[in-house]
């Protein structure tokens, strides 16, 4: 007998909080043999999933590993449910991310684009060690809204107001806005700069991305 | 005049045993010294100085002198080991450190295990080593300290990391075989600088956080390898320092494990407190490296200044500092322990 689409959208969720790739893509697959909708497969499974293993993640109950994990079997169901994507999920932005030049980490920054994007925005990721000027010159190139900088390192942490002074000297600061994050990085330390917005992990970073693009103002502290 | 001489006293503390007051230290490795300000006005200047033994040592000397630390630490960057085990190395500018370019290997198992013996002569080990000579040489009253990468960075740095992290969980016996690997590398390392006069040895593995790998693989996969290499070291009769990055609340339970001399933290660590719960760990920290890049000396000196008051066993910025930090200040930090 055929499994009920919320009993599918659960084992989804499950199957990702689990950590089981191989299951993830089996009952991906069920829920297109079932003719269900991928886009409610995504949201109500795999980003629901994602979105409990964030909040474990919150809660030191899961840590990198465990996260990325996630974000494999996540990504494994991705592939499964994208081509039988209806397009009716509204964009909610543009981004642009990646790791402030001198820092190699990406773990962190891998999260938040994969937080992003399953919440709906569209992200160019630069990748990591990517100098301030790219990220201006990039943001222009796509229209983003946001540009979201991270980095792991207190030596790379200067690369971030970079960003801020390019966009001022080049008066398309009001253009863009600007949300930081990472190991090192403080409220404090994102107000010093000029950012609009600070996260202290990926799931924060998505409800910080969103409260942004509603226009509400100053440094959104969401600790 | 005193009559203990900065070897003695860091040796001293690093033992347990009754000092005048904390040494001021920085030991190089993730905790490089060699700030533009001093380099600028010497001309002895990296990138160069990573690959000569004998730049290498001038620029370890000016540090010492301009800074005030009160040792001598080479090398200035993190990347010797995994150069040696393979990875591709981009050394950087004057201001920015050495980094992984690309790392050889895209699985644990595609890892390919070569001769230890064989890697000691090959690279950068031997101008860090050969600089250790030099150096213990001319400043015998200095501690010369040795940095090593520790066991999981250099392993996440010659392993795809993403790949490496989940490697962790999903093929926990391909990671060890990895992380015995480097770890017997790590141990030849240091038995060839403390042969060559180093007087103790600092390892920093800033990939084995507790946030980043959390308690559990942070027991069974950080803490042995650590403790494999602090052990080798002790049987070498050299003493360890081991600096943990970041909170250390979730790994609260394995630090009394790691068999170092002592423990340095990060800046978000109270050392206070720390010492309040583990009575018997010597600590070392945390003057703040944001401080020290971006705050007025002024500050630095009261922040140190607490920091000595607290009981703080040796006094160290508390992570990598950044190469643009103001010489001022440093000299500050150092001035306050040594007044």
């Amino acid at each position: 007998m055929a499994k009920s689409k919320e009993e599918l959208f659960r084992e989804l969720s499950e199957s990702v909080v689990e950590m089981e790739e191989e299951r993830t893509v089996k009952v991906a697959e069920e829920v297109v043999r079932q003719g269900e909708d991928a886009y409610e497969a995504i949201e109500k499974g795999l980003s629901h999933g994602m979105e409990r293993a964030g909040q474990l993640f919150e809660e030191e109950e899961y840590f990198i590993p465990e996260l990325l994990m996630c974000s494999d079997a996540m990504y494994a169901g991705l592939d499964v449910l994208k081509p039988h994507l209806k397009r009716t999920g509204e964009k909610k932005g543009r981004v642009v991310i990646g790791v402030i030049e001198g820092d190699t980490h990406d773990i962190g920054k891998n999260m938040v684009r994969i937080m992003l994007e399953t919440g709906g925005f569209e992200v160019t990721d630069l990748g990591r060690d990517v100098p301030p000027r790219r990220f201006v010159d990039t943001a222009k190139e796509i229209d983003a809204d946001i540009i979201a900088l991270s980095t792991l390192m207190t030596t790379t942490m200067d690369g971030m107001g970079k960003v801020v002074k390019i966009l001022e000297e080049e008066q398309i600061r009001a253009g863009f806005k600007v949300m930081v994050g990472g190991g090192p990085i403080s409220p404090g330390f994102a107000k010093r700069i000029g950012a609009d917005g600070y996260a202290v992990n990926a799931a924060e970073a998505v409800k910080v991305a969103k409260r942004l693009l509603e226009g509400v103002g100053g440094v959104q502290v969401v600790a | 005049m005193s009559s203990t001489s900065p070897r003695e006293r860091l040796v001293r503390v690093l033992q347990k045993k009754s000092i005048d007051r904390p040494p001021v230290i920085c030991t190089g490795g993730m905790m490089n010294a060699a700030i533009v300000d001093v380099m600028e006005t010497t001309g002895h200047t990296l990138p160069a100085g990573h690959g000569d033994a004998g730049l290498m040592a001038e620029i370890a000397t000016d540090v010492h002198r301009a800074t005030g630390f009160e040792n001598i630490g080479i090398p200035f960057c993190m990347t010797v080991e995994a150069e040696v085990l393979g990875s591709e190395i981009n050394f950087g500018s004057l201001e920015c450190e050495p980094k992984i370019e690309r790392e050889p290997f895209p699985s644990v198992r595609q890892v390919e295990f070569r001769d230890i013996s064989g890697m000691l002569k090959s690279g950068r080990i031997g101008t860090v080593v050969e600089a250790a000579n030099n150096l213990s040489r001319r400043h015998p009253d200095q501690p010369v300290i040795g940095s090593l990468t520790g066991p999981i960075s250099t392993a996440a740095a010659i392993v795809d990391p993403v790949t490496f992290l989940k490697e962790l969980r999903k093929d926990p016996e391909g990671a060890h075989r990895v992380l015995s690997y480097v770890s017997d590398l790590l141990v030849a390392f240091a038995q060839e600088l403390v042969d060559n006069g180093a007087t103790l040895i600092a390892i920093g593995d800033p990939t084995a956080t507790g946030e980043i790998l959390g308690p559990r693989i942070f027991g069974d996969f950080a803490v042995p390898y650590l403790n494999r290499v602090i052990d080798a070291v002790h049987g070498m009769g050299a003493p360890v320092i081991v600096h943990i990055c970041g909170k250390l609340q979730a790994v609260k339970g394995s630090i009394p494990l790691i068999r170092g001399d002592a423990i340095s933290t990060d800046a978000l660590v109270n050392l206070k407190l720390l010492k309040e719960e583990f009575p018997q760990l010597v600590t070392m920290g945390n003057v703040s490296t944001f401080l020290l890049e971006m705050g007025e000396a002024d500050k630095v000196a009261r922040q140190t200044g607490q920091l000595v008051r607290d009981g703080v066993d040796i006094i160290a910025p508390a992570c990598g500092l950044s190469t643009s930090s103001r010489l001022e200040n440093i000299q500050a930090m150092t001035g306050v322990v040594k007044s």
